[in-house]
């Protein structure tokens, strides 16, 4: 056994994570990326959540928010009551074990009717119980304070070695912290029996009834404890924003928090971490560059359902056959992959353009502007920009027809070479 | 007692709207086994096709033809969509259909803004039929009613006593055996998803007018349609109509006996500080909670009876 | 071959990316605008940026700010979500942005607040001054209120008391019923008009009072129309919006309910498109606004109606929101008096500050940052001589003035305790 080299291979991948997001807000200085990053932290860690319902158990929720929600609302409460000397003083830095407790609560109250099946009727009752909590945080005011929601000042208490948790920074490297923590927490679960029988009732709930487990006691295990890490998540999102609204209990965030798992990809652990970075990065840049950010989500998250339903890291697992064996395999990829991805661009370019263009057309009836899409100034009115953009996607729809066999055809040759080289 | 027959009238009316809109839902299920969360995005496809087709040839063309294009569209997204997505199982299905309904809803917006459109009841029908303690019905409310009754019964009498009931049925339950009789199961369900959404299209076309035609509606009306196949039974067509009648009804009496809460808490020696934090329970009435009972419905009735009052399996 | 003209093609996109973002003129004063401009309802951001970047122009063609500087609004889209707006404040920070206005949501205009008063106290070089345009939550000026606050718009007691003031001189109302939305703002709605009617309309008689589920939960009003009607009331007075106030007139127009409805949001331009000039007319809506396009005052002055007139023309729509106006023109006045865009210094220069409308009078009150104007109640009407004109299409209907109600009836008492930097 040589010491360093598994070492590298188990922890390495931990280690690398950890300098990632000590040196990124060094990378990255501006206040709105901090915040960026920040709420990356959250959402990965409300994502791989979600994930070990989704993605480990087998069930489809429509309501996973709550938990969240919930916490955050508890957390910004509890730090006011602090500040108005209610309630005992704890650490701005232990708060997300008590939002942990509060969705463990309240998952494990109503995990205990929810899970009783899993599938479809999991996912209505979630839907069910989602409208009803939506509905309570606005009818509810003297809790939940309607559509402004409640605010407060983590600043709070004594300052343990100078942390007050003014300056983002602070907050920043706090969420960095609980998300190794949640994460390896998250990930040593599904190394545990429990993890392993996750599976199982998701794959097939009968036989493990046969091998002696209650998988209704499974699936609601798995979810209070999900819930536990959404209730945390949700504490680090309201310490985040010193704010909690029902926009965060409400569907919009159940269905962002799909979004991210699904996209990128519910198969693997790692899959929700690059759905929330990616999908967070989306959300908060793309808004500065067109109205229709949430029509290209949309599109992006179907286009994973039809085509890569292990998502993005799917994809990449994919080639992990081929590079165990040999990197230099990966090498004959290139050009053909280049290729589609070339082909995909410019249908994207195409397609982007006629959205913009009509958009454009509903969106600004009265005054005539000038319209600029891909730094180009076009005068929409005219017919011109239609056809060319038109063209431009059907070139790349029949690019990418072609373009994929041959991207497919390389790969099927890699793992072909790939597991001959295994056999030997 | 005139009062309450009064209620239950309007309870009547307006839950035979609901299951207008649940009608094409409950066909797609039994039928293909697809919970379609992109229903009430179909039914806003016909509310607007029925805008901009009735803005050139009027209601009564756009009445046929909206549905007609809804259904072709439901069809394709079937053939190029959902078939493709069948084989990763019932949650891809559910999560396409769901993602399908985002990106429809941006489409509506791209295409008729994000402002309301003024779409209008028929000047045809737009007249006082009869009043009844003081309010007007319109003839417009009592076609919906008929056209309603007379989708029930068609689709009754489509699935139990013609022969292509019998087999889409058989599709259902042994696609491999009616292939070898010569059917082809595919095009069959994908005729069928596409009817199921026309029929939305149908509703989209006679409720857009009554509930106001705007992007977010596919989003306020999709999870109350979910609750009326639920409860009802998934796959019963009886029990959609009884659940969306029971729904309506409910609903429509909440807000007519208007009852606190606080009474009810008061009778069973529950005394609620009128300062304090839960003070708002106090003040609920059933009508202010009446948006939110059928969701309460869809929870106890998942839990205590997941199949639904008429429903032949779970969920 | 094919693939090396694809990429050929990208490499000559890029440069044209950069050029649009280097593109940016310096030197100008710039005013940060947090408004939805996606999500579900964009329309109202939209239109409210198209407002900005008329009067901003406006204000640069004749001469700018500060002796040549121009005006720069600088669209941020907050999607309608709160933590959004936070971000796209902290965006408006990094880039140097020292004026945001907002106005459409009022949870967005606290967390501007709350977040305002945290930032500015920890960073006093770069603080920040907020113009609000639309966001009426009494508090903000009152037990909240800020020096970096601006309130252009009448807060909801404001709004309500010039309603129950107007009901009180109605002589066709005794008999009111009231129906709001049961979240913050329905409720401040609900308990203003309880106080207000008891004071300014006495012998009004209050027949209900309901609270809804909001956000177009209530899909059938049907059941509400029948108890209005069971009531006996002769007049509905409600603050709903969006789909709540559309289904309720849509659903009153259908029953045949003809009593006239008071609210103030029933002019939105979303409104009328919901629920149809015709229905409008029928039931009667009636709305509180600083001003409409058919009152006599409107064309009060030659430069209001070449200004107006040019916003037509601009983006064919008819006048909404005069205060839009208000705000670019006074932050510019406020600027010139200033001699600054120093934040604090503006912000000191808006105390008092008083700018002459068609209607008359905007002063904002020192103590709190509230401006104080009169406003008009108008009755929805299709014999208007200029008809509510949206995105170049008519909606048929238009407003006629009931009545005016002035400033000082409008002016109420605050609490506010104003801490100054």
């Amino acid at each position: 056994m040589t010491a360093p080299g598994t070492f590298v291979a188990r922890y390495g991948i931990w280690i690398f994570g950890a300098v990632l997001l000590l040196i990124m807000p060094h990378v990255f200085t501006s206040s709105f990326a901090l915040n960026l990053m920040s709420q990356m932290g959250v959402l990965i860690i409300f994502s791989l959540a979600y994930n070990m319902l989704l993605g480990q158990g087998g069930m489809l929720s429509f309501g996973h928010a709550i938990y969240f929600g919930l916490a955050g609302y508890f957390t910004i409460h509890y730090l006011n009551f602090v500040y108005d000397d209610i309630a005992p003083y704890i650490p701005v830095s232990l708060f997300p074990l008590l939002g942990g407790c509060v969705g463990l609560f309240f998952g494990t109250l109503v995990g205990y009717v929810s899970t009783r099946r899993a599938g479809t009727t999991f996912a209505m009752i979630s839907l069910g119980f989602g409208e009803m909590v939506t509905a309570l945080t606005l009818i509810l005011v003297a809790i939940f304070n309607g559509e402004d929601g409640i605010q407060t000042d983590r600043v709070v208490g004594p300052e343990p070695l100078g942390i007050s948790y003014g300056p983002n920074i602070e907050v920043y490297y706090l969420i960095a912290v609980w998300v190794l923590v949640a994460a390896a927490a998250m990930y040593a679960l599904t190394k545990t029996p429990f993890g392993r029988m996750s599976n199982a009732v998701r794959d097939n709930p009968e036989r493990t009834e046969f091998i002696g487990y209650n998988s209704q006691r499974i699936r609601w295990l798995a979810f209070a404890l999900s819930s536990f890490f959404a209730g945390l998540a949700g504490s680090l999102h309201a310490i985040n924003f010193e704010h909690v609204g029902f926009e965060q209990v409400s569907a919009l965030t159940s269905g962002l928090v799909l979004f991210m798992a699904y996209i990128g990809g519910v198969g693997h652990f790692a899959g929700p971490v690059i759905g929330a970075v990616l999908i967070t990065f989306l959300n908060g840049t793309l808004t500065t560059y067109t109205e229709a950010w949430q029509l290209y989500l949309g599109v992006l998250f179907v286009a994973v359902i039809m085509f890569f339903p292990g998502g993005l890291a799917g994809l990449i697992i994919m080639h992990q056959p081929i590079w165990r064996i040999d990197t230099r395999l990966l090498a004959p990829l290139t050009v053909p992959y280049l290729l589609f991805i070339g082909a995909l661009l410019v249908s994207l370019i195409g397609f982007i353009g006629l959205v913009e263009l009509l958009i454009y057309k509903t969106s600004r009836l009265g005054a005539a502007h000038d319209l600029t899409i891909f730094g180009i100034t076009m005068d929409p009115s005219g017919v011109v920009p239609w056809i060319s953009f038109a063209i431009v996607m059907a070139v790349g729809v029949y690019a990418i027809r072609k373009a994929f066999p041959v991207a497919a055809g390389a790969w099927n040759t890699a793992i072909d070479q790939a597991r001959a080289r295994a056999a030997q | 007692m005139e009062s309450f027959i009064f209620a239950l009238f309007n309870g009547v009316l307006y839950g035979m709207l609901l299951f207008m809109l649940a009608s094409g839902l409950t066909l797609i299920f039994s039928m293909m086994g697809v919970l379609n969360f992109a229903h009430a995005s179909f039914f806003m496809l016909g509310a607007y096709f029925a805008y901009s087709i009735s803005t050139y040839v009027g209601f009564w063309p756009a009445l046929i033809v909206a549905p007609l294009i809804v259904g072709v569209v439901g069809a394709l997204v079937e053939r190029y969509g959902l078939r493709p997505v069948h084989s990763y199982g019932h949650v891809a299905e559910l999560l396409f259909t769901f993602g399908i309904a985002y990106v429809i809803e941006e489409i509506v917006k791209m295409i008729w803004g994000q402002v309301p459109v003024p779409y209008d009841i028929p000047e045809s029908l737009n007249f006082t039929l009869f009043a009844w303690a003081g309010l007007d019905y319109s003839a417009y409310r009592v076609f919906m009613l008929l056209v309603s009754v007379g989708i029930f019964v068609a689709l009754f009498a489509l699935l139990t006593k013609t022969r292509i009931g019998l087999i889409i049925r058989a599709a259902v339950s042994d696609p491999t055996h009616v292939a070898t009789l010569g059917h082809d199961v595919p095009t069959i369900f994908m005729w069928t998803f596409g009817f199921g959404c026309a029929l939305a299209g149908v509703a989209g076309v006679l409720g857009g007018n009554v509930l106001g035609t705007e992007p977010a509606m596919a989003l306020q009306l999709g999870p109350i349609v979910f609750v009326v196949i639920v409860v009802g039974g998934l796959g019963s067509l009886g029990g959609a109509l009884i659940a969306a009648l029971l729904i309506g009804i409910i609903q429509t009496m909440a807000i007519f006996y208007d009852f606190g809460i606080n009474a009810a808490l008061l009778a069973v020696g529950i005394e609620i500080d009128a300062a304090g934090m839960f003070r708002d329970f106090a003040r609920i009435t059933t009508a202010q909670a009446s948006p939110v009972i059928p969701y309460l419905l869809l929870v106890l009735m998942l839990i205590f009876r997941p199949r639904g009052m008429f429903g032949t399996r779970d969920v | 071959m094919k693939f090396r003209g694809i990429a050929a093609f990208l490499l000559i996109l890029v440069p044209f990316g950069f050029a649009s973002v280097v593109a940016k003129a310096e030197d100008t004063v710039k005013i940060g605008l947090i408004e939805p401009f996606s999500g579900p309802i964009a329309a109202v951001g939209r239109d409210t940026l198209e407002g900005f970047e008329y009067y901003a122009d406006y204000v640069n063609a004749r001469g700018g700010v500060l002796g040549g500087r121009q005006i720069e609004i600088v669209p941020l889209d907050n999607a309608m979500n709160a933590e959004k707006t936070t971000q796209q404040l902290r965006k408006a920070i990094d880039d140097g942005i020292r004026f945001v206005s907002q106005g459409v949501g009022s949870n967005h205009a606290l967390n501007i607040i709350k977040f305002l008063g945290k930032h500015n106290r920890r960073n006093p070089d770069e603080s920040i001054l907020f113009l609000n345009h639309s966001a009426v939550t009494t508090s903000f000026t009152n037990e909240l209120c800020s020096f970096w606050h601006v309130r252009f718009d009448a807060n909801v007691d404001m709004k309500v008391a010039a309603l129950a003031t107007q009901i009180g001189r109605d002589p066709s109302v005794s008999k009111l019923y009231m129906l709001n939305q049961n979240y913050a703002y329905g409720q401040a709605f609900q308990s203003a008009a309880q106080q207000f009617l008891g004071e300014r309309a006495p012998n009004v008689e209050l027949v209900g009072d309901e609270l809804i589920v909001p956000f177009g939960k209530v899909l059938d009003f049907t059941p509400y129309i029948a108890k209005i009607k069971a009531s006996g009331a002769d007049t509905v007075l409600t603050g709903n919006w969006g789909p709540d106030l559309v289904r309720f007139v849509k659903a009153a127009a259908a029953s045949g309910l003809q009593t006239p409805f008071y609210t103030i949001y029933g002019g939105l331009p979303s409104s009328i498109a919901g629920f149809g000039g015709k229905d409008g007319v029928a039931v009667g809506i009636k709305q509180i606004t600083e001003m409409h396009e058919n009152d006599a005052n409107f064309n009060g002055t030659p430069e209001f109606e070449e200004m107006n007139n040019g916003w037509t023309e601009y983006s064919g729509k008819s006048m909404y929101s005069e205060r839009l106006g208000w705000v670019v023109l006074m932050f510019a006045m406020a600027v010139d008096k200033a001699g600054t865009d120093d934040p604090a210094a503006v912000a000191a220069a808006f105390e008092g500050l008083t700018y002459e409308g068609p209607g008359g009078a905007v002063t904002i009150r020192a103590e709190d940052h509230q401006a104080h104007f009169p406003m008009v109640i108008s009755t929805m009407s299709d014999q208007v001589e200029r008809p509510f004109l949206y995105n170049n299409e008519s909606f048929g209907v238009g407003w006629q003035t009931d009545a005016w109600v002035t400033a000082d009836e409008l002016t109420l008492p605050t609490t506010c305790d104003m801490k100054r930097p």
